[in-house]
């Protein structure tokens, strides 16, 4: 009884910290627009369109385990279904949205199938080709896409009752599609659906034995996570009001992948982070040398990677676990059982402690090593 | 069975006789031929353990049974023919499988492994009111079987010791409601104490829920301990059958096929 009523009280403060990070960046995301400058509303609003994709990709690579080069298809594939939606058709903006997410879902579902058989470098190249082939593909089918020309589309207007430009409008409309994708995003992770997907990726057979069904899942998380860059792609075009095959070279697929892994891999605000690095580094590292932009961002990205090898969303974790000493993911340090406390626990803590303090004698390493032969004191404490 | 019963009856009882039925299983990794012609049964409510020295085939007996290795000939599960399904098939069927060293979700915290246990009776299909009430309660009960799993239900299952993560993986298994647990060497690497605590376990599970257990082990001596039968294999055959008291008495021929073993510590 104790313990139901002890991790209920935890559960609350557990609570209270997210609670007060998301009003506050909802303050922020909410202010920003009236306090910067029309161009950098604008880069802001590319930033949650990135997240959105990058979130997507995120499904599938950090959490799912699998690699794509492709994302930037499946993003280009959004931004078309909306462009040539509001060109040909003349719909309604809010109408591509569905559509693309749609669309793209059903295309990731098509891809789910080569990574049942292949994984790792060998489904990222596949992924690639995908991303290689399909600008020209844009070319070619100049009667809808407009070839190379692109098209230029009608912007979203705000409404007169809003008061606002229409830089704000849209950074306000993208603001909220990124909102729910993020929500809908970790609500999928929670699920039970998330958990298999997170089971698949850290142990395959042993998922399969537990009735996970591999195909399925796998395939899944790949549609999913081509409906996240679909809509993503669809943003793009309500923002930038033009599409060209160029805009989509496979260069932003690699870009996207670069994205995530410096914003940090499986982690849920990772891809915001990353979407920043992806947005606002290029034009930084534009300021600081012209003639080569791109050895700066490279180098920048070495850069991330050697300080934060679990990307930027690690880092606080990161620098917090080195003041602290602590293992990562011990949430579990508030509600544990004072016995808990006492009782010496199992390799991880030992690690923690293994740093700089004295207590780290020669002798150590053969006590951990002799522990799975069952060193009596400890089991007798157990 | 002497007795004048109706056929039907004795059919059934035949049919808890023989809840797992291996008849004539031969299989392999590639040209690798393992497993050389088995035949045995299990009955419901049995512990059956596999005995044998190392590349026997022990291992992939409870392979094949689970369908992670696929093999020719037969194996029935309570009249089902289990070869040539998936794991994941085998699972519906209620086949739960903790494999050799463990295969805990080290990402997962503990409690999220367990529901992956639950996985299939949340299915779409079945998400009623009821059977996710019905999971809760057996994660109580999960977590009355291994108090230390109760106090570290959310942490990263990767943290946890060896034989901390070993009670997880076959309470996860148990979250299956499996009719068959299959045990790959759960005392590899394990502290002897630890070891002896998780067979009680499992001999507990096996006498309240009746679920009918496979054990394959090295340590024969704490395996023929909760086993009612046991079967030696040796070179992917059956060499020695019976039940188990009778194996351990059986020293002399045992100690042929185990090497000088346990067995005979125990009789020192």
């Amino acid at each position: 009884m104790s313990t139901i009523t002890a991790s209920l009280g935890t559960d609350r403060v557990r609570w209270l910290r997210p609670t007060l990070t998301v009003l506050v960046a909802a303050a922020v995301a909410v202010g920003a627009p009236f306090y910067f400058a029309p161009f950098q509303v604008f880069q802001l609003t590319m930033v949650l369109v990135y997240a959105v994709a990058l979130s997507g990709l995120n499904l599938l690579t950090g959490f799912g385990g699998q690699i794509s080069l492709g994302h930037g298809a499946f993003f280009a594939a959004g931004a078309y279904t909306a462009a040539v939606m509001l060109d040909r058709y003349d719909t309604s903006h809010l109408a591509t949205l569905p559509a693309a997410a749609a669309g793209c879902f059903l295309l990731g579902l098509g891809f789910g199938v080569p990574a049942l058989r292949l994984r790792g470098l060998y489904l990222a190249l596949v992924t690639l080709s995908f991303a290689v082939f399909l600008p020209p593909l844009l070319k070619r089918l100049e009667p809808v896409t407009g070839g190379s020309m692109g098209l230029t589309v009608n912007k979203m207007q705000p409404p007169a009752w809003s008061g606002l430009a229409e830089d704000q409008w849209m950074y306000f409309v993208v603001l909220a599609v990124t909102a729910v994708a993020l929500l809908l995003a970790r609500n999928l992770l929670r699920s039970r659906v998330g958990r298999a997907l997170l089971a698949v990726r850290d142990n395959e057979s042993a998922a399969e034995v537990m009735g996970v069904r591999l195909s399925l899942h796998k395939t899944l998380a790949f549609a999913w996570s081509a409906m996240f860059a679909g809509v993503a792609g669809c943003l793009y075009t309500w923002v930038i009001g033009f599409v060209s095959p160029d805009s989509f070279s496979f260069v932003l697929s690699i870009t996207l992948l670069a994205g995530l892994v410096v914003g940090g891999l499986g982690s849920l605000y990772g891809p915001l982070l990353g979407a920043a690095f992806v947005m606002y580094v290029p034009s930084v590292s534009q300021d600081v040398s012209e003639a080569a932009p791109g050895v700066v961002f490279g180098l920048l990205i070495i850069t991330v990677m050697f300080v934060a090898p679990t990307g930027l969303a690690g880092l606080p974790g990161r620098v917090l676990g080195a003041v602290a000493r602590r293992p990562p993911r011990t949430t579990a340090a508030l509600d544990r059982m004072p016995e808990a406390e006492s009782a010496p626990d199992a390799e991880p803590e030992s690690q923690a402690l293994s740093g700089p303090s004295e207590t780290h004698t020669p002798a150590d390493p053969a006590v951990v090593d002799a522990e799975p032969v069952g060193a009596p004191p400890r089991t007798e404490k157990e | 069975m002497s007795e004048p019963t109706t056929g039907s009856t004795e059919a059934a009882a035949g049919a808890e006789r023989d809840f797992l039925k291996v008849s004539d299983l031969y299989a392999g990794y590639g040209q690798a031929r393992v497993l050389q012609g088995l035949d045995f049964s299990v009955a419901r409510g049995e512990v059956c353990a596999i005995l044998g020295p190392n590349g026997a085939g022990k291992t992939t007996t409870l392979r094949a049974l689970c369908g992670m290795v696929r093999g020719r000939g037969s194996v029935t599960l309570n009249g089902t023919e289990l070869l040539g399904r998936s794991p994941e098939q085998a699972a519906r069927l209620g086949v739960a499988h903790v494999p050799e060293g463990r295969g805990t979700f080290n990402d997962l915290t503990v409690e999220e492994n367990l529901r992956i246990g639950a996985h299939l009776r949340t299915g779409p299909r079945r998400r009623g009111r009821t059977e996710r009430a019905a999971v809760v309660a057996d994660l109580e009960r999960i977590y009355d079987y291994f108090p230390k799993l109760r106090q570290r239900s959310r942490q990263a299952a990767g943290s946890l010791s060896g034989g901390e993560q070993q009670m997880l993986a076959v309470g996860r298994a148990l979250m299956l409601r499996p009719s068959l647990l299959l045990l790959d060497e759960p005392s590899l690497g394990l502290a002897p104490l630890v070891t002896r605590e998780l067979f009680e376990i499992v001999r507990a599970v096996n006498e309240e829920e009746r679920t009918t257990v496979v054990v394959v082990e090295q340590n024969a001596q704490l395996a023929l301990d909760i086993a009612h039968r046991a079967h030696v294999l040796e070179a992917g055959r059956l060499v020695l059958s019976g039940p188990a008291g009778q194996i351990r008495e059986d020293g002399q021929v045992a100690e042929v096929y185990l090497g000088v073993s346990v067995l005979s510590r125990k009789a020192g």
